[in-house]
């Protein structure tokens, strides 16, 4: 129970952007729509599972003083293959999330995670800690990804559902489109915590 | 062992085995990546030059790059013209060439297919921008980019003249006439020799 419990957390109750709030350069940046943000999230969720599992594999081994290059360098080994393999075979998906995917080697999640919880717990644990936060961030990138895609673009998933030439809600789009959308849902999801918390 | 010595050898071993497992990832996929590459660059050609079964690719340099000097031989790399060529059998039905503009957002990158026989553009097509979606991003619409069909090298292809740009996005249209505008100098004179 205790393993579904470490699997459960990263969903909801410590989920990476709406509740601890790290991250959120990649979330911003890459949530144009949905596809884009299910992806990214799938993407750093690869990195999380296999690093936190190795972390974990290796702690003992790792010498205090230098853990953290040692994280970084399994890090960085795990998103350069994510990098090479969506290059040769999601070329289109490479070039939309272009420099984000390198850049989830300093996405603060996979760090913390590492530090937090792969370099004290077993195995098993720190695997599915990392697969819950990986789908929690997927979770919350996908939502933020398609509520801007449905305002600023009128599609969903790339389905078009507004005639082309309509116009849509171009801001939404933008940078500050990411702003105005990650702020409404942060209130919606305190709201609902303070619900909970409340019942 | 010393605590300061198995620090150093622990990374070291790490570095190692990450390396090494990185080239053998990049060993499968860098074919793979290359391919596709090559073969997005060619649909592209046939998109700007309908008709044609084939592309030739034609490397044209200034001079002639047998050169010794390592450093020079690398500028004249820089300053060869690549055209590619689509043919139809026996037939040339025309030449395309990449042209490179300055946009709002980074480089923007055109691919552009001139008729062999009038000298005409067939077809302009947007390889790649950074511009901002919902503005720049327009220059990528047909009603835009079919201002240049039909254009010859002599047309003077500015913004204003012959070539209207999208209203707030003047700095994305200037991107593409200035990178058909270069490109077109460049692949003309060196591929029909000026004329």
């Amino acid at each position: 129970m205790a393993l579904g419990k470490d699997f459960i957390r990263g969903l909801w109750e410590e989920n990476p952007t709406f509740r601890i709030m790290i991250g959120l350069c990649p979330t911003l940046a890459v949530t144009t729509s949905a596809i884009n943000g299910l992806s990214m999230g799938l993407a750093t969720s690869f990195v999380l599972v296999c690093s936190s599992a190795l972390i974990s594999l290796v702690k003992r081994l790792i010498p205090d003083k230098v853990r953290i290059p040692s994280y970084i360098i399994i890090i960085a080994t795990f998103v350069t293959i994510v990098d090479l393999y969506m290059h040769a075979y999601l070329p289109g998906l490479h070039q939309v999330l272009g420099l984000f995917i390198p850049l989830i080697v300093v996405n603060c999640i996979v760090l913390g995670r590492a530090e937090a919880f792969a370099s004290k717990k077993p195995v098993l644990a720190s695997a599915l800690d990392g697969l819950g936060m990986g789908l929690g961030f997927t979770w919350a990138l996908t939502l933020l990804g398609l509520i801007r895609e449905i305002f600023g673009a009128g599609s969903a998933f790339g389905f078009q559902f507004l005639k082309e030439g309509t116009t849509t809600l171009g801001i939404m789009s933008l940078p500050p489109g990411a702003f105005i959308t990650l702020g409404i849902l942060l209130a919606v999801m305190n709201m609902i915590a303070a619900r909970q918390k409340a019942s | 062992m010393n605590e300061s010595v198995r620090m150093v050898v622990v990374l070291a071993i790490i570095a190692m085995v990450s390396a090494g497992i990185l080239a053998q990832v990049y060993e499968v996929t860098s074919e793979v990546i290359e391919e596709n590459a090559a073969r997005a660059l060619e649909s592209s050609v046939y998109e700007v030059l309908p008709g044609s079964t084939a592309v030739n690719i034609v490397r044209v340099s200034p001079h002639d790059l047998v050169v010794d000097e390592p450093k020079e031989m690398r500028e004249k790399e820089e300053r060869t013209t690549l055209i590619y060529e689509g043919v139809d059998g026996e037939q040339i039905i025309g030449y395309a060439f990449v042209g490179e503009g300055n946009g709002y957002g980074g480089t923007v990158r055109v691919l552009v297919g001139v008729d062999q026989k009038t000298d005409q553009i067939l077809n302009v097509k947007i390889l790649d921008h950074a511009e901002t979606p919902g503005l720049g991003s327009r220059i990528e619409e047909d009603g835009f980019r079919d201002q240049f069909k039909g254009k010859s090298v002599q047309d003077p292809l500015q913004l204003g003249e012959d070539i209207d740009s999208i209203s707030g996005a003047t700095v994305s249209s200037r991107a593409v006439s200035e990178a058909v505008r270069s490109g077109f100098d460049q692949a003309s004179a060196a591929y029909k020799g000026g004329n």
